[in-house]
C-alpha cells in the first residue's frame, strides 16, 4: 500500500508539468499582452518594462526561468499590480476559497449521502420523492441562477442574511451561508441520486441477504455492510465533483464578492497579468491533483479488488 | 383490466411475428414516460419560438428607446401608460418631500405635456413609423429600453444553438476518437486513453476561461474551446461499447468479405453504439448551455448586442433589487428549458438503455 502511495504520488509530477506548459504556452502564444493598454506606452519605456520583466528573452529562455523559479517556490511578480508579487495574493486569497470549497465538498458528501440512503430505504415513498424532486433540481438549476435568487429574497427581501462580505467582516459567519449553499447544492443533488442508485443495487444483493439472515440489525447492515460497497462509485465522483466545485467557486465568488482566488484568477485573465495567471491556475491544478490521489488512495482502501502492482 | 381485452394477446402462438426496431421500441417506451414527453414538447415550442424569432411580432433585440429604460412588465398598460404613471408617481413623492399632499400646477402641466408625447409621438423603426409609446412590454425592458421578451427569445436562439452546435461537435470528436482507440487497440488506444485521462485531471473550465479571456471573445473561438474540452467522455463511453463489440460475429464476416477498417467502424460499430450516444448528447446539451452561460456570466461569452440567456442572467443581477423582472424572466426560461432537456434525456436513456447502470 505505502508503496502504491509513493508510486502515484510520484505520478503526479509529470501531469502537473504538463499543466504548466500547457498553460504557459496558451497565455503566452495569445496576441497581445499585459501592456497593451489604451494608453500606448512610448516605446522606450515599453522596452524598459519588458526587460524588466524577461519579456525581451525567446520563449523558451522564458519557459526555463520560469520553471527555474517556480521549483524554488517564486510565483513572480504580477504585472497588473506591481506592488505585490503573486505569492502575496494567492497566500491572501487562497484561504477564502479553501475555506468555501471544503465546507461546500463536506456538506455535499455527507448531506447527499445522508439523503441518498433515506431515499433508498424508503424507495417510492414521500421521503423519496422529495429528496429526487430537490435533486432534479440542484441538478438542472445554474448555481449563477441559484446564487442570485437565493440574494435576492434571503438578503434583499427578508433581510436575514447580509448580502457579501466575508467571515471576518461585520457579519461574521453569516455571510458564508449563502455562498456554500449556492455551491454546495449541484453536487448534494449527484451524491444524492448517486447513492441512492448505487445503494438500491447493493441492498439487493445476495451478501446483504445472508446479512439479514444472521439476524443482523438494520443499522449494522447499512453502516457495516451495505455502505462500503456502496460508497464506491460516490468517492469516484469526488474527484469530479471537486474539479466542477472548484469552477463554481469562481461564480459563487464573482455573485456573492468575496475576494477568493477565483476573483483574482478571472481579473488575471482579463488583464492578461501573465504570472498572476499562470499562479492561480497552478495552485488551483495542485489542488485538484492532489484531492485526485486522495480519491485513489481512499477508494484503494475501499475496495480491496483494485490491485496495487 | 377491460383495456387488457382490447389488445391482442402477444403470447398465442397464432400471432404473426412483427419485428420491432429499436428506435420504434423505444418510442413506445418514451410514450409511457409523461415527464418526457412533456419535456420534448416544451423543447420544441422552444425551437420552434427561436426559430422562427425573426418573424414573430416582436420587437427587435437591440434596438433601443432611451426613455423606455426600466419599464416593468406589463400585459394590459402599454409603455407610454407605464411611463406617465412613473412619472406621476415620482412627482408625488417629490411633492411630499417639500410638504405638499398635491402636484402644483406646473408640475401638472409637465404632465401634460409628457402625455400630449406619448399620444402623438412616433418614431422611425426599420423604416416604418411607429407610435413607439404604445408598445408593451410583458416582460419590462433593459436600462437601454430594449424589450426584454425580444432579448430572451433571441438570446434563446443563442443559447440553444451553442448548444446544439457544441454538442455535435464534441459528440463527433468523442466518436472518432472513441472509435480509433477501441478499434484499433494497441498504440493507438494507449495514446489516446493517456490522452483523455491527462485531460480529466485538468481544471478544462479554467483552460477555457483563459482561452476565451486571451483570444478573444467571439461566439466561434467559445465553440472551439468548449468543444476541444468537452470530447473526453463521449470518446470514453465510445470506447468502452466498441471494445465489447469488436469480436462480435458480424464484425468477423465484416472483416472476412474484406471491408476495410474505416468501414467497420462507420458503417458497422458506431451504428450500433447510437442509442448510447443519442442519449448522452440529449443530456449533454443543457450541460454545454449552461458551460456557455457559465461563462457569459462572467463576461467572456456572448458581447453586446448578441445575448445569449447566461449574460442576461448576468446583466439581471445589477440592480436586482428594484429591476427584479431583468433577472427573473431570463432565468425562468433559461431553467424551464433545462429542466425540460432533463427531463428529456432522462427518458430516453429510460427509453432506449433500458438495463442502464449509469444513472448520472
Amino acid at each position: 500500500m505505502t508503496k502504491f502511495i509513493i508510486r502515484r504520488f510520484i505520478g503526479l509530477i509529470p501531469t502537473l508539468f504538463i499543466i504548466i506548459t500547457i498553460s504557459f504556452f496558451i497565455v503566452r502564444i495569445a496576441p497581445g499582452g499585459p501592456f497593451d493598454k489604451e494608453k500606448r506606452l512610448p516605446p522606450e519605456i515599453l522596452k524598459n518594462i519588458e526587460k524588466k520583466y524577461h519579456l525581451d528573452e525567446s520563449l523558451v529562455k522564458q519557459y526555463g526561468r520560469y520553471l527555474l523559479d517556480m521549483a524554488r517556490g517564486d510565483l513572480g511578480p504580477s504585472f497588473a499590480y506591481p506592488d505585490h508579487d503573486v505569492n502575496f495574493f494567492i497566500f491572501h486569497s487562497l484561504p477564502k476559497s479553501i475555506l468555501l470549497g471544503t465546507m461546500a465538498l463536506g456538506l455535499s458528501v455527507i448531506l447527499g449521502i445522508g439523503t441518498g440512503m433515506i431515499s433508498a430505504l424508503r424507495q417510492n415513498k414521500w421521503q423519496d420523492y422529495t429528496a429526487m424532486s430537490i435533486a432534479v433540481f440542484g441538478i438542472t438549476v445554474p448555481n449563477f441562477v441559484v446564487g442570485p435568487v437565493l440574494m435576492y429574497f434571503l438578503a434583499l427581501k427578508l433581510g436575514w442574511l447580509p448580502t457579501s462580505g466575508w467571515i471576518t467582516g461585520r457579519y461574521g459567519w453569516s455571510t458564508i451561508i449563502m455562498p456554500v449553499i449556492t455551491l454546495t447544492l449541484p453536487y448534494f443533488a449527484y451524491m444524492a441520486r448517486l447513492s441512492r442508485a448505487s445503494i438500491l443495487e447493493v441492498l439487493r444483493s445476495d451478501y446483504i441477504r445472508t446479512a439479514r439472515a444472521k439476524g443482523l440489525g438494520e443499522s449494522v447492515i447499512m453502516f457495516k455492510h451495505v455502505l462500503k460497497g456502496a460508497l464506491l462509485p460516490v468517492v469516484s465522483y469526488l474527484g469530479p465533483a471537486f474539479a466542477g466545485i472548484i469552477t463554481g467557486s469562481v461564480v459563487v465568488e464573482r455573485i456573492f464578492r468575496i475576494p477568493g482566488l477565483g476573483q483574482f484568477f478571472v481579473q488575471a485573465a482579463f488583464n492578461r497579468d501573465y504570472t498572476l495567471l499562470m499562479g492561480t491556475v497552478i495552485v488551483y491544478s495542485v489542488i485538484l491533483i492532489i484531492m485526485n490521489f486522495i480519491v485513489d488512495i481512499i477508494y484503494g482502501y475501499l475496495d480491496p479488488r483494485i490491485s496495487y502492482s | 383490466m377491460e383495456t387488457k381485452l382490447k389488445e391482442p394477446t402477444v403470447n398465442e402462438l397464432n400471432q404473426p411475428l412483427k419485428g420491432v426496431s429499436l428506435w420504434k421500441d423505444a418510442w413506445r417506451r418514451l410514450k409511457k414516460n409523461k415527464l418526457a414527453i412533456y419535456g420534448l414538447v416544451i423543447v420544441i415550442i422552444y425551437a420552434v419560438l427561436s426559430l422562427s424569432a425573426s418573424i414573430l411580432p416582436i420587437y427587435s433585440y437591440k434596438r433601443q428607446v432611451i426613455e423606455h429604460q426600466y419599464l416593468p412588465p406589463s400585459i394590459t398598460k402599454t409603455a407610454g401608460e407605464l411611463l406617465l404613471e412613473r412619472e406621476e408617481s415620482m412627482m408625488l413623492a417629490m411633492a411630499r418631500k417639500m410638504g405638499r399632499d398635491q402636484l402644483n400646477d406646473q408640475e401638472k402641466d409637465k404632465l401634460e405635456a409628457l402625455r400630449k408625447k406619448v399620444e402623438t409621438e412616433a418614431k422611425e423603426i426599420g423604416g416604418k413609423t411607429v407610435k413607439v409609446h404604445e408598445r408593451r412590454y410583458i416582460f419590462g425592458t433593459d436600462p437601454l429600453g430594449r424589450d426584454i421578451l425580444a432579448r430572451i427569445i433571441y438570446g434563446g436562439q443563442v443559447s440553444i444553438a451553442i448548444g446544439l452546435i457544441g454538442t455535435f461537435t464534441s459528440v463527433l470528436i468523442g466518436i472518432f476518437m472513441g472509435a480509433l482507440a477501441g478499434y484499433l487497440g494497441g498504440k493507438t488506444d494507449y495514446i489516446i486513453t493517456r490522452i483523455i485521462d491527462v485531460m480529466y485531471g485538468l481544471p478544462y473550465m479554467m483552460l477555457v476561461i483563459i482561452m476565451m479571456a486571451l483570444f478573444g471573445r467571439n461566439i466561434l473561438n467559445l465553440f472551439f474551446a468548449l468543444a476541444i474540452v468537452s470530447w473526453l467522455t463521449v470518446a470514453r463511453v465510445v470506447r468502452g461499447q466498441i471494445i465489447s463489440l469488436k469480436n462480435s460475429e458480424f464484425v468477423e464476416a465484416a472483416r472476412s468479405v474484406g471491408a476495410s477498417n474505416f468501414r467497420i467502424i462507420f458503417r458497422h460499430l458506431v451504428p450500433n453504439t447510437l442509442g448510447i450516444i443519442v442519449v448522452f448528447t440529449t443530456l449533454r446539451i443543457p450541460s454545454f448551455i449552461m458551460m456557455e452561460s457559465f461563462l457569459s456570466f462572467l463576461g467572456l461569452g456572448v458581447q453586446a448586442p448578441f445575448a445569449s440567456w447566461g449574460s442576461l442572467v448576468s446583466e439581471g443581477v445589477e440592480g436586482m433589487n428594484l429591476f427584479p423582472w431583468r433577472l427573473f424572466f431570463p432565468a425562468i426560461a433559461m431553467v424551464i428549458f433545462l429542466f425540460s432537456m432533463n427531463f428529456l434525456g432522462d427518458g430516453l436513456r429510460d427509453a432506449l438503455d433500458p438495463q442502464s447502470k449509469n444513472k448520472l
